[in-house]
Formats: structure tokens, C-alpha cells, sequence
């Protein structure tokens, strides 16, 4: 309903003076304005053209990287770009000219830098080249003077001082991805250079310090003219590695082109002494902006440089498998170790003849003599004995199956299989003949080369499953003040110690005892123990039948040992792929490890040159402990 | 009651529409050059959105008979009061006032609606009220409906936000017919609560205050801000220096430059000719409404107009004046034009209600 009583003659006067009260607001408004832009324009535009206060990051200091000696394995060194400021220039193309003439720059890179920059304004000068060497920053200084445009900027960049070596231990840096920085909540910006791999990925935080902020007045070019405040930023920590880089270095180089890898650690701490995949890349390449051919040659590569082999490929474990069957029986009563079984060459279950790997069979073999010899049939039994899933407790309580926790990312978990995983997971149930497989270390059981030296840890210890770790010590490069890593190792499946003897000896008699599959890489004065293994690689016989290279169906190698049997200081793994008997092709490359880590002179083996019938006297160990 | 038989014919203001419109374009422009290339790329396409929800919004205040919100006016006014009051005890504090709903990655100020739904309660108050003076009772009712979400806003603690309440209560008694001695009272009263405040603000609050009568005694804290702002607004000259070029915006100078400040970088970056489109636009807009205010169908509408346009008008002026030191940054946007979800929707709502009026104006009900 209309109100028809309503006056309305009031309150359109009053609405009249308020539309009039709000012109008059509005005028003020532009001539406040007005006064402002027009009257003090000049005024303003001074202080906008010479007064401005910046941020500008102070990036902090990324901590050294040593190995357990101390000796430097990352630092940092100076690298120098070529910045162009646009509104110096007068000719850009002049600018372009000289700077492709002068650092012999492919033009079309200069320019496609160049338009790259021109989304951002003027002020903000363009990074025309990096990494710079001392003559070319001397020569851009020379020539200041006719090209003010141009200006040396410097910064620290990541120096791996060793090249290839330990690679897959340090990893790399590289310019955060815009999915770290949003997980990172926004803590890293575009242009942040982090660890992507490796302990530098690992440790960070550790490394990468905090970074402090200076507020600058800049004038109309972005350049400084005074330092208004400063917070400084706090310098990375230096973190020390429990690598041992001259048994790094033996390591590596004993690999040279086979294609493997290798570890040794302290079984007593799961220190990791040395670490190697080979092949290896150099890290110094993502610093220095990986070119792309590079990057397609590192990725198209057959053997998987990047990969870190120790710990993200999986093998079958062959015969290094037995030892922990072996110990899992004692440790179960599964077994008694002094009575025989007899090896004619081969065994049949459920109607399927399994051989041994030695044709005319070993006779009569005991527990002791089945680890020296290496006796499938004796571990067919044993394995049938225990069934497949006991099978699994057993390599389940030496860790195999789940990652081993060393400080490195991305590692394996591997396989071990279990009636239930072949039940839910593989979709076809578990064949009894299947455990026969198992038994000798092949069939659908996966580890990789850092889950068996930790395993090997634990059984020489009696059980005791140490932590691998790479993180040694870490170090305020101000204060001084050191943090220590600290891990109790993990107890797992306990076995009397006359038992484990029993065990410790079959092992040594691998090495030391004519016969054992290793005989040939004992060290004289050294009591050694160890196990070969042999990997078939799978689809051989197909492979050989299509007539590709052999080399490429050739065995996978296995050896492991430890030293001294007595008190266990170090345990070496050494996986060579496709590089025949693990006796032959890894146990070499381990004896030599153990020797460096001892400090004993190898005797030249029969055959090189300067042979002679003699050994030095064993030194004694040298004490693995810190003293940089 | 007489039949409609005829047509009634609707009518649609375009000049409000397109003032409404091409300020909130200009925002979406400024946005998008002051965020460009930083952390908060992508905030024009945020921008964007939310004037496609606003002008949903105000579609749909439009096709609604705004005579069935006043009717509902005080119910819809009490619903809104009710996050206002969540907030004050389980609001999550961000920049340090707890005046934010967060959802998802959006945020939303429910003040903003609480705006739109006082004025539609004030408008009903003063459907029913036609005195030529303002009765008692009547100046009693007005105040309480301010002063209830002024008070929860102002407890948040966001007293900017606060005072975008006070032009409804001006608006009230201006329009409602203040006698002149009650005026004499008020200015009274203002002027003792004015020194009495000076002890309840928080310090942030009285350091703007501080620093607005001083801006160069602490120029790189709160003082820097308007000094900054400043020297962004008077370096842009007549014509500017160009879209995307101001020094000062662009080099991140200027605090919250795509939200409150948004005006210092049109001023930057478009000159003292793009200050004046900008004021001619909200002055086109908050004009042309009052006209349509006078000719309104019904007391409701005309308040409802009024009111409306009151708030708009403020934040314009008060954002305005922040920009060149002319009053202390309070962190009031500037309407339709800063980045900010929650405004630029309410904004178009409030948009929506006056061109309501103006569509209604030949309607019978």
C-alpha cells in the first residue's frame, strides 16, 4: 500500500543540501589532489626517483661438508654474473653486440635473455650471463667506462670438490621448483637455489643457515646509494660425515667402469664409512645451470648415473641370503648345526630337480661347512624346513623389507615375500617350490646393497640391527658449538654367542680356508669373514638365444665381509652387476677396502707383477673416531 | 487495492550500473599491474570472480522485491550479527584483528554483510517513521542498531572496519530529522568519547593516530607507509607515469598496495587524470543515487538508497584522504576498486539494492 499522508517535501530538501555537501567533498577531494600530483609533483617525484628504501636478502653463507677426518668435501666459492641495467643503456643493441663479442655468447641466447627481461620493469637489471671466469670479469671492468650498462654481480656457488667422488652421498643443488616452494609455504622464493638430492637435500635447514635482510636506499636505477640497517644472517651450519673419504676414493676407483655399487659401515654404529653407485655424475654440472644435452645425456644414459644404486635398486641377495637363514635357524632351533646333510649335486622336491652349483655335488656337508662352501642343497633343505613364512620373520628381524633409515631419501624398501604377500599383493598364491628358491637367496626376494650391510651388522653383532647414517657431527662455524649424532641400535632376533660362532666361522672359512668360495681374497694377518653370492639375471637363456652382448646377461656379483671376526669394526658390501662370480668380481674390491681400512699393504696378487711370497705384519686399526 | 492490467514498466539506472562497473573493471586493472610478477600473482583472476559473484549478487537484489527484505529486515539484521559474535570468541586472528572467516584459501569479513543488512533495518525504522522532528524513542533505536556491530567490529579489534558503520548513523539523523539542539548534544559527546578513546585504543591504533599528525617521525614504521604513499601519489604528476611503470608500486614500496592502496597506484601509474576518473566515477555513482533516493516509491526505498550510498561515500572519502596523509591509514579499502572479496560483493550488493528501488519505482506491490 502507498502512503498518501507521507510528506516528502522535508526530506527532499535535506537529500538536496547532502547531494550538494557531497559535490563539494568530491571538489575538495581533486584539489587535495590536485595540490598534491600537480603543485608538489615535482617535489614527489624527486623523492621517488632518489629516495627509496629496499630490501635486498642477505643470502647466508651454506655450511662445508667434510668427511669424518674433517678433509672438505662441498665448500663455496665466488661466481660472478653479467647484469644489464636497461636504463643505462643507450644502444641496446650495442649493449647485446658487446656482450656477445666480448664472453663469445651465442647472439640468439643474449637476446632470448634479453626479452625474458623485458616482462619486468626497467629498474630491475638482466642477468645476461653467468659464471663468469677472472678474465672475463676483468675484461667487463676494462671496459666500464664505455658501457656503464653493464655490471659484475657476486655470489656463492656450490664447489664439490671432488668431482664425481661420493656424488650420490652429497647430491646437488638446484633452483627451488615452484611445488617446493609451495610446500615450503612460501619460507623459499623463486630463484633459491636447495639441496634436491643427497644430504644436501637432507640437512637443508642444517646447510642452509638463515638468511638476514639489509634495507638499502636505491635511487632511480635500483642502485644503492646508503644502508639504512642491517640483520645479518646466520651462516649453515658444517656438517661432518661419517664417510672416510680415502676409503671413498679406493672404493670409486676400484670400480672404475664396472657398474655396481658398494658400501662399509661400522657395524657397531651403522656409521657409513664409504658409499659408492658407479656410474657417478659431478654434481658441480646443476650449479653451473646443467646445459640441456647434459641433462639428456645424464637421463638417457643405460646405467642410470643419477640413481643411487646402494640404496634405490633392488637385487635378488643369491647366496649372501644363507647366512641370515643360517643364523634365523640356529637362532629359531630350527637346526642343529653339527648334523650333515648329503649333496650329490642336486635335490628334488615336489617333483622338480634343483641343482647346486657345484655339478658333482659337496658329499657330506655340516652348517659350518654349508656357509664355506656355499651349498645349495644343504639351504634347499633347510629352507623347505622352515617354510616360507618363517623365512620372512627371519629376514624381516635383519630389516630386509623396509627402508633401512639412512639419511638419504628415496631409498628402497625391497621385497620379501610371504604367503600372505603372494596371497594379497602378487595375486597367485605361494608355491611350496618357490620357498626351495627363496632358501638360496633367488626367487621373489629384493634388497639392496645397504639393507644387507646393515643385516650383515646385525648378525655379526649378535642381532643388534645398527642405523645406517651418513651425519657425523655437525658444527657452528661462530661458536664452535658441535652436535653429535646419536642412535641406539635396534634389537632384533638374539642368538647365543656360541651359536653365532658357528656361523662367524663358516664365513671366515669363506675367505681363509681352501675351498671357500673366496679362498682367493684372503689377506694375510687380517681375520676376515665374509659370503660370495652369484645372481642369474633373469630372461638369460632368452637373451642369450636373441645373440645380444654378453656382458649384458653375464651374473650379478655379491660379496660381503667383515673384520676382524674377533671384534667387528667395519662391514664392506660390494655388488658388481653382471660382473660373473661374487668371488671372482666383488670380493677383490672388498679385500682391498678392508686392507686400506686397516692400514695393511696388499701383497701384488700371483700373476702382477713383483709377486713375492710374503705379507706385512697386520697394523693395528686406525681409530675411526673425529679429530679435525 | 487497484489491478495491474498494464505492463508496469521496469527501470534499470545505467548510470549507477556503469559507474559500478567500470570502477570495479579499474580495480581488476590495477590488481592485476601492482600484483603482476610477485607473490600475489594471480590475484587479479581472484579479483575478477568476485565481481562476477558480487554482480551475481546484485542481480539478484534487483529481481528480489526489496520491500520482502525490509519486512524481514530485523530478522536478517540479528542472523548477521551472529558470526560477528563468533568471531569475537573463536575468530582466528589474521593481521592481528580477528574479523576473518576462512574458508578454504578464501577469506571472508562478515562485517561487510552486517553493513548492508543495518541499513536495510534502518530503512524499515524509517518506513514507519515520518515525523518532521525525530521522536526520542526513534533517536534511541537508531543508536542500537549502530551501535550493537560497531561494537563487535570494534572489539575484533578492527576499528577501521568499526567505523564504516558511522556514516548509517549520520545518515539516520540527518535524514531522519535531528532537532538542532540535539546536534549541539551529540557534537557534546563525540568530542568526550573522542578523549576517553584515546585511552581504550590499542597501540597500533594510536601509533597511526601519532604518526598521521607526525608522518616524518618514524619513517620506516608506520609513518613509512604514508610517506610512501604519498610519494607514489605525487610522482605520478598529470598523466602518470605510465600503466605498470609506477616506480614506487611496482618496486613494492607501497604496503598492501593492491588492497588498500590501490588508489596511490592508479595515482602513480595514471597520473592526477586517473585520480579524477576515479572520483568522478564514485561522485557520478553516489549522486545519481541520491537523485533516485528523492523519487524512490516508498520512505523504505529513500533510506534505503541513502544509507546505501552513505557507506559508499565514506569509504570513498576516507580512503581517499589516507592516501595523501589527508586522515590516518585505518585500513579501509577503497570500494568496488582494492582487491578484497568480501567488499567488492557486498559492494555490488549494496549496488544491487539501490537500483532495486529505482526498478520498483512504478511497481505497485
Amino acid at each position: 500500500m502507498l502512503k498518501v499522508r507521507e510528506n516528502r517535501r522535508e526530506l527532499s530538501g535535506r537529500i538536496e543540501i547532502a547531494r550538494l555537501a557531497v559535490g563539494a567533498v568530491f571538489a575538495i577531494l581533486a584539489f587535495s589532489y590536485w595540490y598534491v600530483q600537480i603543485a608538489r609533483g615535482d617535489y614527489y617525484f624527486e623523492l621517488s626517483e632518489n629516495n627509496r628504501i629496499r630490501s635486498v636478502k642477505l643470502t647466508a653463507p651454506r655450511g662445508y661438508v667434510l668427511d669424518r677426518t674433517g678433509s672438505v668435501l662441498v665448500e663455496n666459492e665466488p661466481a660472478y654474473s653479467l647484469q644489464l641495467y636497461r636504463r643505462e643503456a643507450k644502444d641496446l643493441r650495442a649493449s647485446v653486440a658487446f656482450a656477445v663479442q666480448l664472453l663469445k655468447l651465442p647472439a640468439d641466447q643474449v637476446e632470448a635473455r634479453l626479452a625474458r627481461g623485458r616482462r619486468y620493469p626497467e629498474f630491475v637489471p638482466i642477468s645476461i650471463a653467468e659464471n663468469l671466469s677472472l678474465e672475463e670479469v676483468a675484461a667487463v671492468e676494462a671496459r666500464a667506462p664505455e658501457h656503464p650498462e653493464f655490471a659484475i654481480s657476486v655470489s656463492q656457488r656450490r664447489l664439490y670438490k671432488r668431482g664425481i667422488s661420493a656424488a650420490h652421498v652429497l647430491g646437488y643443488l638446484a633452483e627451488a621448483t615452484p611445488d617446493q616452494i609451495r610446500a615450503s609455504s612460501n619460507a623459499y622464493r623463486l630463484g633459491d637455489w636447495i639441496g634436491q638430492k643427497g644430504i644436501e637435500s637432507t640437512y637443508e635447514k642444517l646447510l642452509g643457515g638463515t638468511n638476514g635482510e639489509r634495507r638499502v636506499i636505491v635511487d632511480s636505477h635500483a642502485r644503492e646509494i646508503k644502508e639504512e640497517s642491517r640483520l645479518e644472517s646466520r651462516p649453515g651450519q658444517n656438517l661432518f660425515l661419517t664417510i672416510d673419504r680415502e676409503l671413498q676414493a679406493l672404493a670409486e676407483e676400484s670400480f672404475a667402469d664396472k657398474v655396481g655399487s658398494a658400501v662399509a659401515l661400522d657395524p657397531r654404529t651403522g656409521e657409513i664409512l664409504a658409499l659408492v653407485s658407479s656410474p657417478s655424475y659431478d654434481p658441480n654440472w646443476f650449479t653451473r645451470r646443467v646445459t640441456s644435452e647434459e641433462w639428456s645425456s645424464l637421463l638417457s644414459d643405460p646405467n642410470h648415473p643419477l640413481q643411487n644404486r646402494a640404496i634405490q635398486n633392488m637385487y635378488s641377495p643369491g647366496s649372501v641370503f644363507k647366512v641370515f637363514l643360517a643364523y634365523g635357524a640356529l637362532a629359531l632351533g630350527e637346526v642343529d648345526p653339527t648334523a650333515k646333510v648329503f649333496c650329490p649335486g642336486y635335490a628334488t622336491f615336489y617333483g622338480r630337480t634343483f641343482r647346486c652349483h657345484r655339478k658333482g655335488g659337496h658329499g657330506w656337508v655340516d652348517l659350518r661347512n654349508a656357509i664355506k662352501l656355499s651349498c645349495d642343497v644343504y639351504f634347499y633343505n633347510l629352507g623347505r624346513r622352515l617354510g616360507v613364512d618363517r623365512i620372512a620373520e627371519i629376514a624381516h628381524a635383519f630389516g630386509f623389507g623396509e627402508p633401512t633409515g639412512l639419511d638419504l631419501a628415496h631409498e628402497k624398501a625391497g621385497l620379501v615375500p610371504s604367503e600372505e604377500w603372494a596371497r594379497t599383493k602378487r595375486g597367485a598364491r605361494w608355491y611350496p617350490s618357490e620357498t626351495i628358491s627363496v632358501a638360496i637367496g633367488q626367487g621373489p626376494v629384493l634388497v639392496t646393497p645397504l639393507q644387507v650391510a646393515r643385516a650383515v651388522a646385525g648378525l655379526i653383532e649378535g642381532g643388534r640391527l645398527p642405523t645406517p647414517h651418513l651425519f657425523l657431527a655437525s658444527q657452528d662455524p661462530k661458536t664452535g658449538v658441535r652436535l653429535r649424532y646419536e642412535s641406539a641400535p635396534h634389537a632384533t632376533l638374539a642368538l647365543d654367542p656360541r651359536k653365532l660362532d658357528i656361523v662367524k666361522e663358516g664365513m671366515w672359512a669363506v675367505i681363509n680356508e681352501p675351498g671357500g668360495t673366496a679362498f682367493g681374497s684372503r689377506i694375510p694377518g687380517l681375520e676376515a669373514g665374509g659370503k660370495t653370492g652369484t645372481v642369474q639375471v633373469a630372461g638369460r637363456d632368452a637373451v642369450l638365444r636373441s645373440g645380444v652382448d654378453r656382458s649384458l646377461i653375464e651374473d650379478h656379483a655379491w660379496f660381503t665381509a667383515f673384520a676382524p671376526v674377533n671384534d667387528p669394526k667395519i662391514v664392506v658390501v660390494v655388488f658388481v652387476e653382471h660382473g660373473g662370480h661374487g668371488g671372482a668380481a666383488a670380493a677383490p674390491i672388498a679385500r682391498r677396502l678392508l686392507a686400506k681400512y686397516f692400514g695393511m699393504t696388499l701383497a701384488p696378487r700371483p700373476g702382477e707383477p713383483g709377486f713375492v711370497r710374503a705379507a706385512s705384519r697386520p697394523a693395528s686399526p686406525p681409530n675411526p673416531g673425529v679429530s679435525p | 487495492m487497484i489491478r495491474r492490467v498494464l505492463p508496469v514498466p521496469r527501470r534499470l539506472d545505467l548510470i549507477v550500473l556503469g559507474c559500478a562497473i567500470s570502477l570495479s573493471v579499474l580495480g581488476i586493472l590495477f590488481v592485476s599491474s601492482t600484483t603482476k610478477g610477485g607473490r600475489f600473482e594471480g590475484l587479479a583472476t581472484r579479483q575478477a570472480i568476485w565481481v562476477l559473484v558480487g554482480l551475481g549478487a546484485m542481480v539478484a537484489a534487483i529481481l528480489f522485491d526489496y520491500r520482502v527484505l525490509l519486512k524481514f529486515s530485523f530478522v536478517i539484521y540479528c542472523v548477521s550479527l551472529v558470526p560477528l559474535v563468533y568471531l569475537l570468541f573463536f575468530g582466528e586472528r589474521i593481521a592481528n584483528v580477528k574479523s576473518w572467516i576462512r574458508i578454504g584459501t578464501f577469506q571472508f569479513q562478515p562485517a561487510e554483510l552486517t553493513k548492508v543488512a543495518t541499513a536495510l533495518l534502518l530503512a524499515y525504522l524509517f518506513e514507519n517513521e515520518d515525523d518532521a522532528r525525530m521522536k526520542g524513542a526513534t533517536i534511541a533505536k537508531v543508536g542500537a542498531i549502530v551501535a550493537i556491530p560497531f561494537l563487535l567490529v570494534f572489539l575484533q579489534p578492527d576499528a577501521g572496519l568499526a567505523a564504516t558503520f558511522l556514516p548509517l548513523l549520520a545518515m539516520a539523523l540527518f535524514f531522519g530529522g535531528l532537532p538542532g539542539k540535539a546536534w549541539i548534544a551529540l557534537f557534546i559527546a563525540v568530542a568526550l568519547l573522542a578523549g576517553i578513546g584515546w585511552f581504550v585504543l590499542a597501540d597500533y591504533q594510536k601509533a597511526r593516530i601519532g604518526t598521521f599528525l607526525n608522518p616524518e617521525s618514524d619513517v620506516l614504521g608506520s609513518g613509512y607507509q604514508v610517506r610512501q604513499s604519498k610519494i607514489a601519489v605525487g610522482s605520478g604528476g598529470f598523466t602518470g607515469k605510465g600503466f605498470r611503470s609506477g616506480t614506487q608500486s611496482q618496486l613494492r614500496f607501497l604496503p598492501v598496495q593492491h588492497t588498500d592502496f590501490i588508489l596511490a597506484v592508479i595515482a602513480e601509474e595514471w597520473g592526477f587524470l586517473g585520480v579524477c576518473l576515479v572520483l568522478a566515477l564514485f561522485a557520478g555513482l553516489v549522486l545519481r543515487a541520491m537523485s533516485l533516493a528523492r523519487v524512490a516509491r516508498d520512505r523504505g526505498g529513500v533510506f534505503l538508497i541513502l544509507a546505501v550510498s552513505s557507506m559508499l561515500f565514506f569509504s570513498v572519502v576516507v580512503n581517499a584522504s589516507m592516501m595523501i596523509g589527508l586522515l590516518p591509514t585505518t585500513g579501509i579499502p577503497l570500494p568496488l576498486v582494492s582487491y578484497g572479496g568480501s567488499s567488492v560483493a557486498t559492494s555490488f550488493l549494496g549496488i544491487g539494492l539501490i537500483l532495486a528501488v529505482e526498478y520498483r519505482r512504478f511497481a505497485n506491490a
